[in-house]
């Protein structure tokens, strides 16, 4: 069954209406053991997302248009003294490998690119394209 | 801030007019609807409320009745109170939400004004869709004239949105024979009414962004079983609320609702179990039968679901001959009516002749002398001791006789 | 209980008419009852509306009565025997007609031999209130034959259940209603 054991509850004890909530405790963001940022979805994935943070300009496409919320983003300030989301990496129990993030990321050599599963990551830096070889 | 409504002492309102002046009262947040026959000028009524500055809510009008209980859904998650109104068809397209809205456990008052199912079409009063919606997961309350439309609507508003209930419920008042028949209706002051009540308290709404929910996720054969049979918990356990209402709004008004109304029925020997504006003309005709000398005795449950099945029995257990009638086409069965008295006599022992008669489809008219002729037939079977009369029949049914054994 | 039907046509305000009245004898302690019965017709269809009115709670809700009182507000619906469907010879017919009684009665020979007052009701909603709407003077007849409440309390009733309307309306509906207390035969 895909619900984890620690999950079953039994009908005196279970959230009325199955209204779930995504958070144990807000103020900390501890998320609830019903938020599915918990299960590993993506095990049969083949091809994934490698990121490149230095080619990254933060423009937030990737993290629009995953399906599966996979992008880890930190909160920093600029040199602005402005709010701004960092991309710093993704989720790889959640990636299916679907590259939508691949396919909308705008910088001029991507920042994002598929590389098969068993390609280590660094190794896939080390592979990157440069600008003569895009 | 809403004006305030000046109201008389006594109004001269159909039900429509005092189901509408109800939800003015409780100053609802969202209605969303589509309007139907009978019940259309619950929500044109409202929509004039709300021109006039009678209501501060959003009044919304939306594609089809479908889309009107999912918008009621929606609003209700987010943390508002809300209201709609529907009849028949409606109802009938409302039922695939019925039941999310039941299972969200979100407190949606409905007014529903009953009316028969086509096909052949119909607008006229039958308990058609109330009986569509019985397994919805719903209290249904019942009203049989204009005062007690105005009275449920209100008790309404309170059971639906206590925290130990939490249920969608339904008003029911029969199409054009109630909403649509004016008489004397006392109603209360808007703030008397809105006290009454009370605030609404919103549980796990939408709407508080800081700690998001999900509602309406998927759960399985490993969940659903749990979630549905708390659900049911919370209605097979709601009559402990209602009761407190209907206390509460006698000591408001004077007006004495029980979940199993009964007249006559104290010293009866027989009994006839029938529910909505039919009671009331079967009061009638109980009369003229006891002038004859019959010791018949009336009784309904107000709330149809939760069925108060074993107060029933406990009122039942002294009568020799029941006919319990129903104004829905029963297709292929008994009336629902006679198989939840004949359930709940069975499973305290009681052993009452159990009749069935279908009645009143599509509005056709039932005068008290045709209940007077049912009570005639159920005092035969009192009499003999065991059932001498057809199972089901018919009442003011053109053509030959037409019976069930 | 007295038992009161119209006959008129849908969009003639036989329900409003109903209505009112049963609203009046409300203000004075009676309980009623105000209902018609309806089909799917348009404007025009000949339709019933019903008032009951008693000293005590109404709770019969069948459709079904024995007319004290037949108010027939369209001219046409006169001819149609309908109209004494269930009545008996203590019923009281008030119908609308330009005919006077003797003419309409050689006509409409089902009325023969009953109680029948005669009203220009079509007549006086015209020029009085400018539309053909004749449930009011009906209402102003009524009264009058029935003597069910002095006439001046019912003008006072009517005039507030009327304040909705403009100025002009209410003072239209009076004028006709009192003309036909007055011409009522």
């Amino acid at each position: 069954m895909a619900t984890p054991k620690e999950m079953m509850t039994t009908w005196d004890k279970i959230q009325p209406g199955a209204v779930l909530p995504s958070f144990e405790d807000p103020e900390k963001k501890i998320r609830s053991k019903f938020n599915s940022y918990n299960y590993k979805v993506a095990d049969w994935r083949v091809e994934k997302p490698v990121f490149n943070r230095d080619l990254c300009i933060d423009c937030d496409f990737c993290w629009v248009s995953c399906p599966d919320s996979c992008f880890i983003v930190e909160e920093v300030v600029n040199k602005r003294g402005k709010k701004q989301a960092k991309i710093v990496g993704i989720n790889y129990n959640l990636c299916k490998g679907c590259a939508v993030c691949v396919d909308v990321c705008p910088t001029p050599i991507k920042s994002l690119l598929m590389f098969p599963e068993f390609v280590d990551n660094d190794e896939a830096l080390k592979q990157w394209p440069t600008k003569d070889n895009k | 801030m809403a004006e305030r409504y000046e109201l008389k002492q006594k109004e001269v309102w159909d039900g429509n007019m005092a189901a509408s002046h109800a939800l003015r009262q409780a100053q609802v947040d969202v209605v969303a609807a589509y309007p139907i026959t009978p019940s259309t000028p619950i929500v044109q009524n409202y929509a004039q409320f709300l021109a006039d500055g009678y209501v501060d809510g959003e009044f919304v009008m939306v594609e089809s009745e479908h889309s009107a209980m999912s918008a009621c859904v929606g609003a209700a998650a987010a943390g508002g109170r809300v209201a709609t109104a529907t009849s028949s068809q409606g109802y009938a397209l409302m039922v695939e939400v019925l039941y999310q809205a039941s299972g969200m456990r979100l407190p949606i008052v409905m007014t529903v004004v009953n009316r028969a199912l086509a096909s052949p079409l119909n607008i006229h009063g039958d308990h058609g869709d109330l009986y569509l919606g019985r397994d919805a997961g719903w209290i249904h309350l019942i009203a049989n004239n204009p005062q007690e439309a105005y009275d449920m609507t209100l008790c309404a508003f309170k059971i639906a949105e206590d925290e130990r209930v939490r249920l969608p419920v339904t008003t029911n008042q029969d199409g054009f024979l109630v909403s649509h028949t004016a008489q004397v209706v006392e109603p209360l002051q808007d703030e008397v009414a809105y006290k009454f009540i009370g605030d609404y308290k919103p549980m796990n709404p939408m709407l508080d962004t800081k700690n998001p929910v999900t509602y309406g996720a998927q759960t399985e054969e490993e969940w659903h079983f749990e979630f549905k049979a708390s659900q049911h918990k919370a209605l097979m356990e709601s009559p402990v609320v209602i009761d407190e209402v209907f206390e509460a709004f006698e000591k408001l008004t004077g007006r004495k609702y029980n979940r199993v109304e009964t007249y006559k029925l104290d010293d009866a020997e027989i009994a006839l179990v029938i529910m909505g504006s039919a009671y009331e003309t079967a009061m009638v005709a109980v009369d003229k039968a006891r002038e004859e000398g019959i010791k018949v005795g009336l009784l309904m449950p107000r709330t149809f679901r939760p069925f108060p099945y074993n107060e029933i029995a406990e009122k039942l257990k002294n009568v020799k001959a029941i006919a319990a009638l129903d104004r829905n086409a029963p297709m292929g069965a008994m009336g629902a009516l006679y198989n939840e008295v004949s359930g709940a006599l069975a499973a305290n022992g009681q052993s009452a002749i159990m009749t069935n008669y279908i009645y009143g489809l599509g509005g056709r008219d039932i005068t008290a002398e045709h209940i007077l002729e049912v009570i005639k037939e159920t005092e035969k079977n009192a009499k003999a001791g065991k059932r001498v009369t057809d199972l089901q029949g018919f009442i003011n049914l053109r053509g030959p006789k037409l019976s069930f054994n | 209980m007295l038992q009161i039907r119209w006959h008129s046509r849908a969009g003639q305000g036989a329900v409003t008419g109903a209505k009112a009245l049963a609203d009046v004898m409300a203000r004075t302690g009676k309980y009623v009852q105000a209902y018609s019965v309806y089909g799917a017709e348009k404007r025009g269809a000949p339709m019933t509306a019903y008032d009951k009115i008693d000293d005590k709670p109404i709770l019969d809700h069948s459709k079904w009565m024995t007319p004290d009182y037949v108010l027939v507000i369209d001219p046409s619906l006169v001819f149609q025997e309908e109209i004494v469907d269930n009545t008996t010879d203590d019923t009281i017919f008030i119908v609308t007609s330009h005919m006077d009684k003797d003419d309409l009665l050689s006509i409409a020979k089902h009325l023969q031999g009953k109680k029948v007052y005669v009203i220009d009701a079509i007549k006086i909603s015209q020029e009085e209130i400018g539309r053909a709407i004749p449930n009011t003077p009906m209402l102003g007849a009524f009264i009058k034959v029935s003597g069910i409440i002095p006439f001046e309390d019912f003008l006072t009733s009517i005039e507030d259940i009327l304040s909705k309307f403009p100025r002009k309306i209410i003072d239209g509906n009076l004028r006709a209603i009192k003309r036909a207390y007055e011409e009522v035969k």
